[in-house]
């Protein structure tokens, strides 16, 4: 594209003809492997410094945690000062659970209305816009107006729906987004041959432009589950916290989840209730890295099979705009 | 909204039926596609309610004061300006904007280099295996709860840097830039280990954002340039760098959004010190830490004032990082060649 | 009931006022005539559980947290009819949350605002204290260092700035004090203790920092000086601590244990008699009986008693309380409340040696269980 305006360092006008002809050409020969060596070992640093924290963590928590793991922690409710974070877990796959359906449901909703049902406009455009500037709004910012309007202004106390609200304001984005670009994936050629065999537009939707996406869109709601469990500042004022077991409700009565352990416990006097912080930490881990894995390996099977490939469009996945 | 394209290709031979399911699905669609708008616009005009009494109460000093008092909650409250708050309360925001810029600005600096170092050695040179488990890293950096990183913050990072690495970077050499590190190293909870903390939890959303850029840009451009004889290096700061900067741009910008609006790491790795940094390494805090820290002493102010301040400052991070993505995402859309920005963490 | 008598007499500022009438009062828990055997006949009334199962929910205090936690699942082994959970936010949040009805218990280091709505009471459950720690070189764990009010203030607003000062010097004679820079911690969260840190100041020295900021708070202007620290939490004033050397800090006295265990020195702190005392069992408890009368809100400073009796108490001292809204939903989950409050405050079960010894605090007096009955007997 841009190649009529590429300047080439080092050469003269002449270019192309870049042998060991002089002497001078030779040193500046030199100085520009020296330089060509220069940026790729600042980029091997900059790798380096890109990995390192992130085994450093890992290493950290497994470190703290492991070495006087107790089993039971999983099948122990907590006391509040003690005993184990089984109210924890489930209230964290509860709360998963009900981000899933709310978020999945929403997010898809939206991302199937942007790619397939309204006509791009301005205000598709405004829609969308809206929902990627909304995963920009800080989490505690979200967390806070959740508690003010829903737990204090509804008066629904802490809650699990004020929680799964919040979060799932915080996720829908990505689902959305991922759904969308999913559905732009599919090609052309299917809806025309599901068309042409007679089917409603709804029913080619759902039968062969949908399940054609569902890798694309399953990778978004996990990495929204992954979101949604890392998180604690929007939940600790609205999901709150709860030593029992989540009741079903989903008003008056608050859950206790993962990030609280780790955010509350951490400055404990007692050091078994400290080492439950770790504990929670290394759960929440576990669960985030199990979740990352099974997006690659959804990812993956769905590549082998790509619809994509057959047709040698290149590679592009929905959901994780970004990383692979 | 735009439920009439969906359905405009009905021809009389369909069922009534099926027009109508494809009406209630284009209806039941376009609900869920306005739901962000409306946690957005829903979100702003709380805060704002919830705000004004604060704002009427602080003023313009909000923005420009220091002082961070609650005054007496035990006392008789006091009517000012029609706002009832207890007698001595006085609200300056100010080190907290000031400590949300500068912490942000250190975990630009710092994560800038080092994503778009390590994407372009993904990109340019690492076979596809090793590429995908880089990849995998960044997507598990992304992962990492803010809490999980906070408490390696406060109990192995801050630590470690305050005894290993602060101590060097006090005994560089007294001229400009580094004499930004002089001074008291502290005991590691501040400002740079604060932006440190940062700079990694937004390093995923520039490397990826960068990386993928890269693998968009057309190999004949770049074959084009090593055909010139240029070195790997050299074609590609004449090829890539000009393809993808506007996009990278983007992308850094997102990922100070990012920063700006990180509660629960920064508020362990700060020390959340109400008062700017008196040094690099001094304690200091964000908008977004305090919200968090201070919530529950606000609580306990009986006319309300003190968390309708914490409201106003809510609202003050909010348009923040709205400004932010909002710019970000216009300069992206008008200049770059169809790149799509990631959004929120960068997955 | 003789604490009623002084209902609505004593302002709520400060301690000052209920001096007069605490100093003629005899100190001795059996000082109005009241006994543990009489106040534990009407807990036992009151401790009945309701019939129906009744989940309750506590927020609050940090520092009453671990405590509080103890009680819930031991008692739930003793009651099954009723559950309770607890969660540590903080005071305000307990207090602000049992007003709104999110909970029905908000554990709180502070009592109410008198601008609060008279709805709310504040029970008091149990008694705790502060410690004054640091990190000195040289200082062995054996020596306390004597520090008081005026000092402390001294110390944080950046006047007095060095251990080996001539106004440390002059309280602590004989003391070896190193050429240390002091570096004062505070707590960056709103916290109790910051309260009962700064009430402690401003009592002994009235012309100081905390008045001229607005008196004390759960969250302060602290005075700008260089040396100074927050940190995050009683835990984080605890590491905080270990981890600098010169350092001074104010902490919750259920973390004396691990302060010791940590090798920080504490204080003996000066009371309103003019002698430095540490915070033991006996100092607490000598603190607190010095106020035999209670107003019956049981709105109270117990910090820095000016009593007689009170020559052996430990300055910083305080009620920790539970708040509760008179009105609850049903007259089960009042009764809930009530049978488990009563409980926990009571000697024989919720704040027995064993309950309360390694945290350091103290099971209330006759008197102040008294008090304590008259409130939960407006709940239902």
């Amino acid at each position: 594209m841009s190649s009529g305006t590429i300047r080439v360092p080092g050469l003269g006008g002449a270019g192309g003809s870049a042998g060991p002809a002089g002497s001078g050409s030779l040193t500046i020969a030199r100085r520009r492997r020296v330089a060509d060596r220069a940026l790729w070992s600042a980029c091997a640093l900059a790798l380096a410094l890109v990995v390192a924290p992130v085994v450093w963590v890992l290493v950290e928590v497994v470190r703290e945690a492991v070495p006087g793991w107790q089993w039971s922690v999983l099948w122990t409710r907590s006391t509040g000062a003690g005993g184990g974070l089984s109210n924890a877990v489930v209230g964290t796959f509860v709360i998963m659970l009900g981000v899933g359906v709310l978020a999945g449901g929403v997010g898809l909703g939206a991302g199937v209305y942007l790619a397939e049902i309204a006509r791009p406009s301005w205000r598709t455009a405004v829609l969308r816009s809206a929902s990627e500037v909304l995963s920009g709004v800080p989490s505690i910012v979200l967390g806070y107006v959740g508690y003010e309007a829903l737990v204090v202004g509804l008066h629904w106390g802490f809650s699990l729906l004020a929680g799964l609200i919040v979060l799932s304001v915080l996720v829908v984005p990505y689902v959305a987004k991922s759904t969308e670009l999913a559905l732009d994936q599919v090609p052309l050629a299917y809806r025309e041959g599901g068309e042409a065999l007679g089917m409603a537009k709804t029913r080619v939707l759902r039968t062969v432009v949908l399940r054609s996406a569902v890798p694309g869109i399953a990778t978004g709601i996990i990495i929204a589950l992954a979101i949604s469990v890392g998180e604690t500042a929007p939940l600790i004022y609205t999901a709150f916290w709860s030593n029992g077991y989540p009741t079903g409700a989903l008003l008056h009565q608050p859950v206790g989840y993962l990030t609280y352990a780790t955010w509350s416990f951490y400055d404990d006097p007692s050091t078994a209730v400290r080492a439950l912080a770790f504990d929670a930490s290394l759960l929440v881990v576990v669960v985030v890295l199990a979740l990352i894995a099974i997006s690659r390996l959804v990812v993956r099977r769905a590549q082998r099979y790509s619809p994509e490939r057959a047709l040698g469009a290149g590679r592009r996945r929905g959901g994780q705009a970004g990383v692979d | 909204m735009q439920g009439g394209s969906f359905v405009a290709g009905t021809t009389g031979w369909r069922s009534r039926s099926r027009l109508l399911g494809e009406r209630a699905l284009a209806a039941a669609t376009a609900v869920t596609a306005v739901v962000p708008l409306g946690a957005l616009v829903a979100t702003v005009v709380i805060l704002v309610v919830e705000a004004l009494p604060a704002i009427r109460f602080n003023g313009w000093h909000f923005l420009v004061g220091s002082a961070w008092r609650p005054g007496d909650y035990y006392g008789e409250p006091v009517r000012t300006g029609g706002v009832l708050h207890p007698a001595g309360a006085s609200y300056g925001a100010f080190p907290l904007v000031i400590g949300t810029i500068e912490s942000s600005a250190i975990a630009l600096v710092v994560a800038f280099p080092v994503a778009v170092g390590a994407a372009v050695l993904v990109v340019e040179k690492l076979p596809a295996r090793l590429a995908g488990a880089i990849g995998f890293c960044l997507e598990v950096l992304a992962g990492i709860p803010s809490v999980v990183f906070g408490l390696w913050g406060v109990l192995e990072f801050g630590p470690w840097l305050a005894r290993d690495v602060y101590p060097i970077l006090a005994h560089l050499p007294n001229i400009p830039p580094f004499d930004i590190f002089r001074g008291n190293v502290g005991h590691g909870l501040g400002l740079l280990s604060g932006g440190l903390v940062l700079a990694c939890m937004i390093v995923p959303i520039i490397a990826a954002t960068t990386r993928d850029l890269l693998r968009q840009v057309p190999g004949a451009t770049k074959e084009g340039a090593v055909a010139l004889g240029m070195t790997h290096a050299e074609s590609f700061r004449a090829v890539q760098v000009r393809w993808v900067r506007t996009g990278v741009l983007g992308a850094v910008i997102l990922g100070l959004g990012r920063a700006l609006g990180e509660t629960i790491a920064i508020a362990l790795v700060t020390g959340s010190v109400l008062q700017s940094a008196t040094n690099i390494y001094g304690g200091m805090t964000t908008i977004a830490a305090t919200i968090v820290s201070l919530l529950d002493s606000a609580e306990g102010d009986p006319t309300g004032l003190a968390v309708r301040t914490l409201a106003e400052a809510a609202l003050v991070l909010a348009l923040l990082t709205l400004v932010v993505n909002i710019g970000a995402r216009l300069m992206v859309r008008r200049s770059a060649r169809g790149a799509a920005l990631p959004i929120g963490a960068g997955f | 009931m003789g604490a009623a008598a002084l209902a609505g007499t004593l302002a709520l500022t400060g301690v000052t006022t209920s001096l007069a009438s605490a100093s003629t009062a005899r100190a001795t828990s059996s000082g109005s005539g009241l006994s543990y055997p009489a106040v534990e006949k009407e807990l036992t009334a009151i401790e009945t559980p309701p019939s129906s199962k009744v989940a309750l929910l506590e927020t609050g205090s940090t520092l009453l947290y671990p405590l509080i936690s103890k009680w819930a699942a031991v008692y739930a082994k003793q009651h099954t009819s009723i559950s309770v959970t607890t969660a540590g936010t903080g005071s305000g949040t307990g207090q602000s949350e049992a007003l709104d009805g999110a909970v029905q218990i908000g554990a709180s280091d502070a009592y109410l605002p008198p601008t609060d709505p008279k709805t709310l009471l504040n029970i008091p459950v149990d008694i705790s204290a502060q410690q004054i720690d640091y990190n000195v070189k040289g200082v062995p764990q054996s020596t306390h260092l004597k520090l008081d009010g005026t000092l402390l203030n001294n110390i944080y607003a950046g006047k007095v700035t060095n251990w080996d000062s001539s106004a440390i010097k002059a309280l602590n004679p004989g003391v070896k004090l190193p050429d240390q820079t002091i570096v004062p911690l505070h707590r960056s969260d709103g916290s109790g203790d910051t309260f009962l840190f700064t009430s402690y100041q401003d009592f002994q020295d009235p012309k100081g920092w905390v008045a001229s900021q607005g008196g004390p708070n759960t969250s302060v202007q602290w005075p700008s000086n260089p040396a100074a620290l927050a940190e995050l939490g009683n835990q984080g004033m605890e590491t905080g601590c270990k981890a600098t050397p010169g350092c001074i800090a104010y902490i919750g006295v259920s973390y004396l244990n691990e302060a010791i265990k940590d090798r920080l020195g504490y204080a003996q702190i000066l009371n309103g008699d003019g002698n430095y005392e540490l915070p033991t069992h006996k100092g607490i408890a000598a603190e607190v009986a010095s106020y035999s009368s209670l107003p019956a809100s049981a709105a109270l400073s117990l910090i820095d008693s000016k009593a007689a009796s009170a020559k052996d108490g430990y300055p910083i001292v305080n009620f920790e309380y539970a708040i509760v809204n008179e009105h609850q939903r049903n007259a089960a989950t009042a009764r809930a409340v009530k049978a488990f409050l009563a409980w926990g405050m009571d000697p024989r079960y919720g704040s027995t040696g064993k309950m309360l010894g390694p945290i350091y605090f103290q099971a209330l007096s006759p008197e102040a269980i008294n008090v304590a009955i008259a409130l939960l007997d407006k709940v239902s």
